[in-house]
This record gives C-alpha cells, structure tokens and sequence, in this order.
C-alpha cells in the first residue's frame, strides 16, 4: 500500500528543488507578514495567534501518529504541562518569559519520553489508551494540585513575554496583538522548517519504517525504541511550546484548556489535513480554527459537523485532505514536494 | 472503631453499586475486542443514549422501569448495529487506527447531537426505586442500589450461560480465538461480529438505564464513565470476561474508597496510575491470556 521508495520521485532534487523550496519559504514569510493587515479586527487577529499555535500542535502530533505510526491520544497534556511550567515559572518563581519557555519546552518533552516509555511495549490500542490515561492523570493533577497550579480556578494575569528591543529600531512589545501573532507564526514556521527537514533526512525514513514495519526495520538495523522515544521528545516538545505560547496569548489558564477533548480536537486536525504529510497537518490545523470561527453563529452545531467531518474523512479519505489534493495534482500530472513514503495516499 | 466498621461497609457497598454499572459499561468494549480486536469510542455514548432512551420511556409509560430497561436495550442493540454496518464492516482489515478515529468522530458526532437537542442541564431520572432507602446496621442504600446489582449479576450471569452453553456463544468463542479457523469450519463472521455488536452495545444501553438513576443524567454521562471503562478493560485484559468483571469491581470499590478518605479528584489518579502500572508491568492484565501478540 505504500510506495516508500517515492524518495527520489516526488522530492524535489538539486538546484530547482532548492529554488522551489526558498521561493515557497518567502512566499510563507510573506503571507504572515500580510495577514494581520488583511485581519484588522482584534476578534480575527486573535483567531490568526490561535491559528499558529494549532499549527504546532497539528505539526507535532503528526510527527508522532503520521510518521512515527504512534498513535497519541494525549497530546493536550503535553501542551499542558508546557503551559502549567512555564506560567508557574513566570508567576510564582518570577523567572524571565524566555527562560520559563525552554524549561516549559524540555519539561513537555520529557513527559513525552516518559509516555514513549510505554510506547516502546506497546502497540495501536494499548499505546491509545496508555496515552489516554497519561493525559487524563495530567489532568487530574492539573486540577488537584492546588498550591501550585490553583486548581479549576485557574492562574490570572499572566504576563505577555517581555518587549523586544534592538538598537536602532522600534521597541517590539509582545502586548500588541500583531506582534504576538508574527511570534508565534515566525515559531512555527521555525518548527516546521526543522521538522520537515527531519524528515527528508535519514531521521524520517527510519520513522517510517518503524510506522510501516517494526520487525522489517529491525533486520535492516534500524533500533524502532530508539526512534519512537525521538519521535514523541520532539512532537511534545512541540506542544509544550504551544503551550507556552497559548498561556501566555490568552492570560489565563485552565485545567479544561488540556482536557483529553483537546487532544481529539488535534488528532481531527491531523486526520482530516491527512496524517504522514506536514503540510497536511499544517492545512487540518487552519481549517479546524477557521472554519468553526465562521460558524459560530450556529452554535453547538459546528461541534456536531466537526465531528461529522473527522468520521468521514476517517471512512472515505483516508490520505485527508492533503491526500485528495495530492492525487489532483498527480493527475494533472504536477510534482508534489514534501511528500515521502506516504502509505495513505 | 466502631464508627468506622459501618463506613467502611457503606464504602463497599457503593463501591460494588458503581462496580456493577462498571462493568455493564466496559463488558461490550471487551467482547468487541474479543472477536474483532477493535475499539468502539462511541461505547460511551451508546451508554448515553441507552440512559435517555430508558429516561424517556420511563415517562411515556408513567414511571415504568421495566419498559424503561427495554428500550435502553433495545436503543443499544440499535445503536451497535449501526455502528458495526457504518463503520467496522466498511473498514475490516483496514489499518486499525482508522476505525478508532471514525468511531471518534462518532462520539463527538453523538455527544453534541445530544448535547443541541437535550441540553446540558442534568435530567432527573426517578425510577420507583430511587427513593425507598433500605437501612441496616448504620448503612443506607436504595433500592435502586440493590435492583443495579441484582441486574449486574443476573445479566452478567445469562451472558456467561450463552458464551458457554448455547451453539452461538461457543461459535463466538471461536471466533475471538482464530478468526481463520473459525471461518474454515462453516462460521458466519459478518452475522456473528454484527451479534458481538448488538449484545456489547445493548449491555452499554443497559448500563445507561442503571446508571441514569445513580448518576448524574447528563449527555456527558456516558463519557464520564467511558475513560475508567477503557482502563478497566486494559486492567482486566483486553478481550477478558472474567477479568473485566474483576478489574471493573475494583475500579468501583477504589473509587468510592478514595471519595471517602482522600478527595474525590485522586480517584482517577489512582485508576489510571493502577493501568500505567499495569501497562508497564503486566499488560496482559490481570488474568493473563494468551493475547502476546498485541503488547
């Protein structure tokens, strides 16, 4: 079902592929520069930051379920613990907004290489539901833990990161919406840049041969423990940064902000933009944001449609999105980039 | 001491109440797995809707709980053939995360649904029993309490009889251990796996008909359940009978041991420290099957 040979075919090789792949960098620079001046409204500039930090999620858990293979259903408890660490090392230990960041990141990823501790044993069902339960013990601590993390009441008034000041040029507060937004957009850019070069690195096509066949890669040398552990330090690595950047974007935090929903919520975005292919995540990630914001005025129905949309990709589409786009363009006889070894589509 | 012998036996007694619907919650989820070694997310909503379709024919029939109790059933075994004609059928032999995010997208689907036409406040589901309250030694209980162990063990009781009595339930059997073999010899798979289905997801529709009076009645009321499902299921063994009645007594007497003498909240810390532990330590569960293959 799978043509994972498709290395050499599809990506795009050699002074062209170079050429096409800064072309699309600028063009993705230059979409986020332009976008909070197309969204004016404060409502929609918000809906851009929640956008990009989607993104992260969606890219991380991809990185973990689409090549990896492992399925993850506690992804929101790792942007979870990203956000609880980070927050209580600002506000109670008054630590710098950068430095709470990285321990918030490495503290996600740690958890991560705890959870893969289980996913190195197990396999489909049981890693879904080993992971189901990390996530609902984080959550429960989350909300228990009422010293540090103050319980359902949540944490209050945190604090944008500091300004950013280079010599020569304006003061750059983190305060302003616009600025925020280019943050963290310029952050998942970075983190989908490094990933998608994982990939196309050996890194990827030892992740996908572990998701394709443990026993097969074995005999080829390829050590599947090792690479699950990497697989999910780095995909909650990135969702602690998420988490990070969501905490300190809203200014309030909530254990039902990581409550296992959310983890369903990511994993429809990874499904429907189509697992195994960033790009994919990237899209699921835009469209499950934007589209129920357009729907808000039907109310609990975008909910309902949402999860219409997740059954039915997961019967009928089972490349998602990205898939069906793929193959449009094969037809048209077109090159698609940034696709290797889908076994999907 | 004295005063804390009736604590504790009040403790085990709401421990088994719980218990019971436990394990009339997770016993579809196990025989699923049994035969076919796939999940069922919507289960909890099965659970669910089973609740409110036994709340709503309590009302119709003027407070019967026995019309109630049918139509519970009956929304279930619907329900689970729905879900195997919609999903598991289409699916078979697919890669099997794929069935595991539909039925996902299911619950959602199910969830809100529920949630747009039923709303969030909670129901309150009387049934004639929930009010006669029983005293002995100290100890209180309703009647319901008793009625949903009464049913516990006399559901779980026919279900045992038909698995290991009846022709289907040996030919069920079966199937959960060599799906191939049992094909060879002559064995209907499609017609027994939409069977599997329509006794786990009737179970599920009867454990909302205990549940509703016990519990809170709410379109969340299945999912509340759900999640301590899926680790009882993994703490008796995936596929395992016995031990899903085992672990899913346990989880309930845990549970009501914890509201009791530490705060409500650890309960699910325990439950789901006891299944990583169990994951990590012995994840063929508590009675051990031959199921290597999967972990």
């Amino acid at each position: 079902m799978s043509d994972t040979t498709s290395g050499t075919s599809v990506l795009p090789s050699g002074r062209s592929g170079d050429y096409v792949r800064w072309l699309s960098l600028l063009a993705c620079v230059a979409v986020i520069i332009v976008l909070p001046f197309v969204f004016r409204d404060a409502y929609w500039r918000g809906i851009l930051t929640i956008c990009a930090i989607n993104i992260l999620l969606a890219i991380g858990l991809d990185f973990i379920f689409g090549y990896a293979g492992q399925l993850s259903l506690g992804h929101s408890a790792f942007s979870g613990i990203g956000a609880y660490v980070s927050t209580v090392l600002v506000t109670s230990f008054g630590f710098n907004f950068w430095v709470a960041f990285v321990c918030g990141v490495l503290g996600a990823g740690l958890a991560g290489v705890l959870l893969s501790a289980f996913a190195v044993r197990l396999k489909g069902h049981y890693l879904a539901i080993a992971s189901l339960g990390f996530a609902v013990i984080t959550y429960q601590i989350l909300v228990n833990w009422i010293s540090v993390t103050q319980g359902p009441l949540g944490i209050y008034g945190i604090p944008s990161p500091p300004s950013l000041s280079i010599p020569g040029l304006p003061e750059i507060s983190f305060a302003n919406q616009q600025m925020y937004f280019y943050l963290v957009a310029s952050f998942a850019l970075l983190t989908y840049i490094v990933l998608r070069n994982l990939i196309s690195s050996p890194i990827g096509d030892a992740l996908i041969a572990v998701r394709e066949d443990e026993v097969s890669a074995a005999s080829l040398g390829i050590y599947g423990t090792k690479w699950k552990v990497v697989a999910f330090g780095v995909g909650c690595s990135i969702a602690g940064m998420a988490g990070c950047f969501y905490a300190s974007f809203i200014g309030t935090l909530v254990p039902d902000a990581f409550f296992i929903t959310e983890s369903f919520m990511i994993l429809a975005m990874v499904v429907i933009g189509g697992r195994g292919n960033l790009w994919g995540a990237v899209l699921g990630a835009v469209l499950l944001t934007v589209v129920p914001e357009l729907l808000r005025g039907i109310g609990d129905f975008r909910l309902i449609i949402y999860g219409l949309a997740l059954t039915f990709v997961a019967l009928f589409l089972p490349g998602g999105l990205s898939g069906v786009i793929i193959q449009a363009m094969r037809r048209m006889g077109l090159a698609v980039s940034g696709v290797k070894g889908d076994a999907h589509v | 001491m004295l005063d804390l012998l009736p604590i504790l036996a009040q403790q085990i007694i709401n421990g088994l109440v719980l218990g019971s619907i436990y394990v009339l919650a997770t016993l579809g989820l196990t025989l699923i797995f049994g035969v076919l070694g796939q999940i069922n997310f919507a289960h909890a909503d099965f659970v669910t809707l089973g609740a409110f379709a036994a709340f709503f024919a309590a009302r119709l029939t003027g407070g019967n709980y026995i019309f109630a109790i049918l139509a519970a059933l009956l929304v279930g075994a619907l329900l689970g053939l729905a879900i195997n004609g919609a999903v598991f059928s289409p699916l078979r032999g697919q890669d099997e995360t794929r069935p595991l995010v539909a039925t996902i997208g299911v619950s959602v689907l199910l969830e809100n649904t529920a949630l747009a036409v039923l709303g969030p406040v909670p129901y309150v589901f009387d049934s004639p029993y929930s009010n006669q309250v029983i005293r002995v030694a100290g100890m209180f209980f309703t009647v319901q309490n008793m009625l949903v162990m009464i049913v516990a063990v006399l559901s779980i009781g026919a279900l045992y009889m038909f698995l290991k009595l009846t022709f289907l339930g040996k030919a069920l059997r079966a199937l959960s251990q060599d799906r191939e073999a049992a094909g060879l010899m002559g064995i209907n798979q499609k017609q027994l796996i939409a069977l599997t289905f329509v006794i786990g997801s009737a179970f599920a529709g009867l454990a909302g008909a205990m549940l509703g009076p016990v519990l809170v009645l709410t379109p969340f009321a299945g999912a509340s359940v759900i999640v301590k499902a899926f680790a009882i299921v993994i703490i008796g063994g995936f596929g395992n009978v016995e031990g899903t009645i085992l672990a899913g007594l346990m989880i309930g007497l845990i549970e009501s041991f914890t509201t009791q003498f530490l705060t409500p909240g650890l309960s699910d810390i325990v439950v789901f420290g006891i299944l990583l532990l169990m994951l990590a330590f012995r994840p063929t569960g508590l009675i051990a099957e031959r199921r290597e293959e999967n972990v």
